[in-house]
């Protein structure tokens, strides 16, 4: 008897984790449920009911409103839980589709047919999308002044521009340079495959992959207003936002590299009696180098664009000359930089697709 | 009397996912053999050799090459004992775009300073024999050909080169023709077996075909769900032992 009793424990086990999973399954459908009801109800509300059916010049906001949708959207998911209407169940595989229907046809992909339409049109509204003001006569004539300076740049100021232009190639290429040794560095330490050996070199792991995250997360936009705060507005806030988002990325990329080598290479080079070192540089180095060089490229060719950008926010280059002008109304010496930049972009672009496809 | 070039005493392996890969493994290997290694896929004999030279550590039981207890050594130690068995693989395991020449002198990094081998400094005396190497896995006039670039026989002969350019004692060898087509499975073979008789390599073997068991062995062990049930001369392996070995359901498929 005891025989039995114990063979059927693992299986008793077994059926409870699967009960277990089950349930938190359930959890998150309902939850996305109550989500997407909740949505509907406050955007029909807020939008489509008051701005553009009673139309509410100043409709007043009340936590207690969204408070309501959500109130009200956990009745509705509840009472449809069960049907064929619940997105949840459906994206959680916890409904048998029929089979012969496409997934486009299904019911509940009807009510996400009606979330995206709400979603536009409010998105419409909030946007301030009207086409009153865009072909409104003032609207054409601004246009037109701006298009026709565009269409006849002032070639005057070639020489400054070329010059600006040259300082964001610099920037971009001596912000991808500099950030070169630390992604590097970063990348075998980002590398899953490398660092899971010991629970110290996995914290690490984690730590390194953390900051690499959140700093690539933020826009170097971002980070150039707050460099630009830090050590003054110019190139140099422009070139430290560039490093720091183009060694988080690069870093990445580094690692994803590293994480995909094969192993039999390293553990050729470590059955040989290698040193740790050697190993890394005949067993892992060789794999990488090319991946490496192409990414680089590619940076570089990023980091042209983004240095353009970060001009406008006073990072340096043409891209605050153009800011400048363009405060300034000027918009034949605008037309002139929008062709340098647009050339720029194309070259950049260009050459190092060319560049990459010939270290393939 | 021949002596132990090594010993395995109850050899256990628990991979860290819970996997039981060896249990209680025992048996010596006498200078000059070519021990051959079989069992079905998963039987553990991928994780025997790569316990014997540390690619994995063994979970407890104990390792003596030449004597010497080799289960909980470290560092320096490690690689000089690394150095003196050299290992070759199903899949080659060459450095991807570097030339054979270069491949075959990492078998010398064990003795070539860090900075020497980064720098690519190899002795004169080392590429000369790497150049003899190279000739006598019958590779001369492909020194500067991209190893990548080759068949694999002739990837795996390059492999055999690079293992004895490390001057072994011993020489692993993980199921080294199991991607080769069974004509080049037989020529990497016959330069095992001349590394083995001439140069008096012992040589210990993952094998997937009994025939070549019966033709290259002098002496055979069977490993099934981790433990050894199987220790002699190829040729006893008869009828009984092969289903015993592989299961009732096996048919010998042959290579030749
Ligand atoms: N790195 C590892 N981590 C966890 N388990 C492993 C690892 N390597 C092998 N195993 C497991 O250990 C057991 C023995 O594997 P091993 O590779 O030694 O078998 P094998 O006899 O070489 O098989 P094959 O003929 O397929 O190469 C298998 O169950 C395998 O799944
Ligand atoms: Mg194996």
């Amino acid at each position: 008897m005891s025989a039995t009793d114990q063979s059927t424990l693992p299986q008793h086990l077994q059926k409870k984790t699967s009960n277990i999973q089950k349930s938190s399954k359930v959890v998150q459908a309902l939850a996305i449920d109550i989500f997407l009801w909740a949505y509907t109800c406050l955007v029909s509300y807020k939008i489509i009911y008051q701005k553009l059916i009673a139309n509410v010049r100043h409709a007043d906001f009340a936590w207690s409103q969204p408070l309501t949708a959500i109130g009200v959207g956990a009745v509705i998911s509840l009472v449809l839980f069960m049907t064929k209407l619940s997105i949840g169940r459906a994206s959680k595989g916890l409904y048998d589709l029929d089979e012969n229907e496409s997934i486009l046809k299904q019911p509940f992909m009807f009510f996400g047919y009606f979330v995206i339409i709400i979603t536009f049109i409010a998105g419409i509204n909030v946007a301030q999308v009207s086409l009153r003001e865009f072909f409104s006569e003032a609207g054409l004539m601004g246009a037109k002044r701006i298009f026709t300076a565009l269409l006849q740049p002032n070639f005057q100021i070639i020489e400054p521009a070329l010059f600006a232009a040259i300082e964001t190639i610099y920037m971009a290429f001596i912000a991808t340079t500099i950030s070169l040794p630390f992604a590097f560095l970063l990348g075998f330490f980002a590398a899953r495959n490398l660092m899971s050996n010991s629970p110290i070199t996995f914290a690490i792991y984690n730590l390194i992959r953390f900051f690499l995250n959140v700093s690539r997360s933020i826009e170097p936009l971002v980070w150039a207003i707050i460099f630009s705060v830090w050590v003054g507005i110019g190139p140099f806030a422009g070139m430290l936002a560039l490093c720091l988002h183009s060694v988080s990325s690069l870093a990445k990329l580094y690692s994803e590299q590293i994480e995909n080598i094969s192993d039999g290479p390293i553990e050729a080079m470590t059955a040989t009696g290698a040193h740790p070192i050697q190993v890394i540089w005949f067993g892992v180095v060789p794999q990488i180098v090319l991946p490496y060089l192409s990414f680089t490229i590619y940076r570089w060719d990023i980091n042209v664009r983004m240095a353009t950008i970060i001009g406008l926010v006073g990072g340096g280059g043409i891209g605050t000359m153009l800011m400048q002008y363009q405060g300034l109304a000027k918009w034949n010496e605008v037309g002139l930089l929008v062709i340098v930049i647009a050339l720029i972009v194309w070259i950049m672009d260009y050459s190092s697709s060319k560049i990459r496809a010939s270290i393939k | 009397m021949a002596t132990n070039i090594l010993e395995v005493k109850d050899l256990q392996k628990v991979y860290p996912n819970g996997t039981h890969a060896l249990r209680g493994v025992s048996f010596d290997v006498t200078e000059g053999e070519f021990l051959v290694v079989i069992g079905l896929s998963g039987s553990g004999k991928s994780t025997l050799l790569r316990c014997i030279n540390r690619l994995h550590d063994p979970s407890s039981g104990s390792v003596k090459f030449n004597k010497d207890e080799i289960t909980t050594i470290k560092g320096q130690p490690l690689r000089n004992v690394r150095s003196k068995i050299g290992m070759i693989f199903q899949h080659f395991n060459l450095i991807p775009r570097k030339t054979v020449m270069t491949n075959v002198l990492t078998g010398t990094l064990s003795k070539t300073g860090v900075f020497k081998s980064i720098f690519g400094i190899y002795s004169e005396e080392d590429k000369k024999k790497a150049q003899e190497l190279i000739e006598l896995v019958g590779l001369s006039g492909k020194e500067r050909h991209r190893a990548d670039n080759l068949s694999g026989g002739q990837q795996q002969r390059v492999a055999i080169a690079r293992a004895l350019m490390q001057n072994p004692k011993m020489l692993l060898a993980d199921e080294p023709v199991a991607s080769l087509d069974p004509a080049t499975s037989h020529s990497v073979m016959q330069y095992l077996k001349k590394v083995n008789e001439e140069l008096g390599v012992t040589i210990l073997c993952n094998l997937h075909f009994l025939s070549l068991v019966r033709q290259y062995a002098t002496r055979v062990i069977a490993l099934k769900g981790g433990e050894l049930i199987y220790e002699g001369s190829p040729k006893e392996i008869d009828e009984n032992w092969f289903k015993t070995i592989y299961g009732e359901e096996a048919v010998e498929v042959t290579i030749d």
